[in-house]
């Protein structure tokens, strides 16, 4: 593991056992990549291919059977506490505690770090701010539009400033002009914190916008192919996502640029 | 949007409204009694089976306010001992599958024992009667509060525990922050279905086993053959739990306003 690299993920692999059948499933499998400090990458795959389960042990809510990932050289599940307020994640759905307003929502993390009162509110204000929800501090989530709910969610992951962000289809439910935005936002809001950024996506157009690179997963999960996106110019990308839809379908990825 | 909520909440600020038709009934039924307070001797029923209003009014002039103190303070005391005991189990219960697998079977036998019952095992066991009272009512709501918070913490989503468990809150701070707000609505309901059980249960208990409170007061009205008393006392009964549970109303107009 090189100095810049931020997370590091070695013959990962995770075995459950089914309740309804009672067999054991492979949901990842020899799992082996690398991501740079400050990086963003987006993780993409077939339905059923292990993204979630992927995502779950990268949050540290769930164990590996064998393999670890690493960051910073803890792992999420074994040294849990120690990601107190380096670790952030944006879902699919926004996840608003309902009975919060916006304003307490995006403090929250604050609140549970033991942040100053005056210090909490006024980060907060600052991130609904730059989010566009000034105007909606005092509401409840049930009074925001599914698009307001989910920048509230950013803004509630981004006030920690996080080193390692994660986002498991965090546009993918949302109007293409709502997800096209909060998208661009996001991006731009990763890169000034200076977050590594993990995007599972099943859009590859999302993957191809926001990533700096692309991992293609297998089902069970596994690398199928590693690319970067700024090997590819802008005018060869619908060529990039041919070829992700052909390796996704059982082909090789061609070995013009940036493959694994 | 707020401005409609602004307004549901300043109505819900206001006291309630008694509907037309409730006050129709109680009016028909009290002139049905007062005219029986003067026709029971020609109908052959003793006329101290019906008192008239004056002779209740009477009864109500000597209420003594000590009494109705000292059943007051046994029943709050009752319920928030019952609270906490139930919130402690249930907190336990929630965190260890084991504790749960031996409690919960206890919790329901307890649950299936008629009041009567412990009413004469307290008396039977302890010497003191405020223990003896204080017993039965805990033994009677600690259980509801026990099973209704145990219910709700289990149904609470699982989208809302992971996204609180990504933020490495501690455990206190995720029942506080998360857990106990969830479980709120669940929480005044056992509170509503315990506020009127355990005055009815505490007449009782006070019936049989005190020298103190308005079921010791109703225990005398019974050997002295006053209808007007018991009327008077039951009367005081019925507003003190209708003025208990419209203070639980505004508060949980107060606590619940997001689901306006």
């Amino acid at each position: 593991m090189s100095n810049s690299t931020a997370v590091e993920v070695s013959h990962l692999t995770k075995t459950y056992r089914q309740t309804t059948t009672g067999r054991n499933v492979t949901a990842i499998e020899r799992l082996d990549f690398e991501i740079a400090a400050g990086e963003i990458v987006a993780i993409v795959g077939q339905t059923g291919c292990g993204k979630s389960t992927f995502f779950d042990i990268m949050i540290g809510l769930d164990h590996p059977t064998e393999g670890r990932i690493s960051i910073g050289g803890k792992t999420p599940y074994g040294d849990f506490g120690s990601f107190r307020g380096r670790i952030a994640t944006v879902f699919q759905q926004d996840r608003l505690l309902p009975w919060r307003s916006c304003l307490e929502n995006v403090k929250l993390p604050l609140e549970l770090l033991g942040v100053p009162e005056s210090e909490q509110r006024a980060r907060a204000l600052e991130w609904l701010q730059r989010l566009g929800l000034a105007k909606f501090i005092d509401a409840y989530p049930h009074e925001l539009s599914g698009g307001m709910r989910q920048r509230a969610a950013i803004a509630r992951a981004f006030i920690l400033k996080p080193s390692i962000l994660l986002a498991d289809e965090a546009f993918g439910h949302l109007d293409e002009v709502t997800a096209a935005e909060l998208r661009e936002t996001f991006v731009k809001l990763a890169r000034e914190c200076g977050s590594t950024a993990l995007l599972i996506t099943h859009q590859l157009e999302e993957a191809i916008t926001v990533g700096d690179r692309i991992l293609v997963f297998a089902r069970p999960a596994r690398v199928l192919a590693d690319i970067r996106v700024t090997d590819w110019p802008a005018s060869e990308h619908g060529r990039l996502r041919e070829s992700i839809q052909a390796t996704l379908q059982g082909q090789p990825f061609p070995s013009r640029a940036g493959t694994a | 949007m707020l401005e409609s909520m602004a307004v549901q909440q300043r109505a819900a600020a206001l006291p309630p409204r008694i509907p037309r038709e409730a006050i129709v009934s109680l009016l028909v039924i009290a002139a049905v009694w007062e005219a029986l307070s003067y026709l029971a001797p020609t109908i052959g029923v003793p006329q101290l089976a019906f008192p008239s209003f004056v002779r209740i009014a009477k009864s109500l002039t000597q209420i003594t306010f000590a009494d109705v103190a000292v059943t007051l303070l046994r029943v709050v005391a009752a319920l928030v001992v019952s609270f906490i005991l139930g919130t402690a189990f249930a907190v336990l219960c929630y965190l260890s599958k084991s504790a749960d697998r031996y409690l919960t079977p206890v919790v329901r036998l307890l649950m299936a024992v008629p009041v009567i019952s412990w009413i004469l095992f307290a008396i039977l066991w302890f010497r003191s009667v405020e223990f003896r009272i204080l017993f039965v009512l805990v033994v009677t709501c600690g259980p509801i509060f026990f099973v209704d918070l145990l219910d709700s913490m289990h149904s609470t989503s699982k989208e809302l525990r992971d996204m609180m468990k990504s933020f490495r809150p501690t455990l206190w701070q995720f029942f506080t922050k998360l857990m106990l707000p969830a479980s709120m609505p669940s929480i005044i309901t056992s509170w509503k279905i315990n506020l009127s059980l355990a005055i009815r249960v505490v007449t009782i208990a006070e019936l049989v086993g005190a020298v103190t409170g308005i079921g010791h007061q109703l225990a005398i009205a019974q050997e002295l053959f006053s209808v007007a008393d018991v009327f008077a006392w039951t009367l005081t009964l019925v507003v003190i739990l209708f003025v208990l549970e419209a203070l639980l109303s505004r508060f949980e107009t107060r606590v619940l306003r997001w689901r306006q």
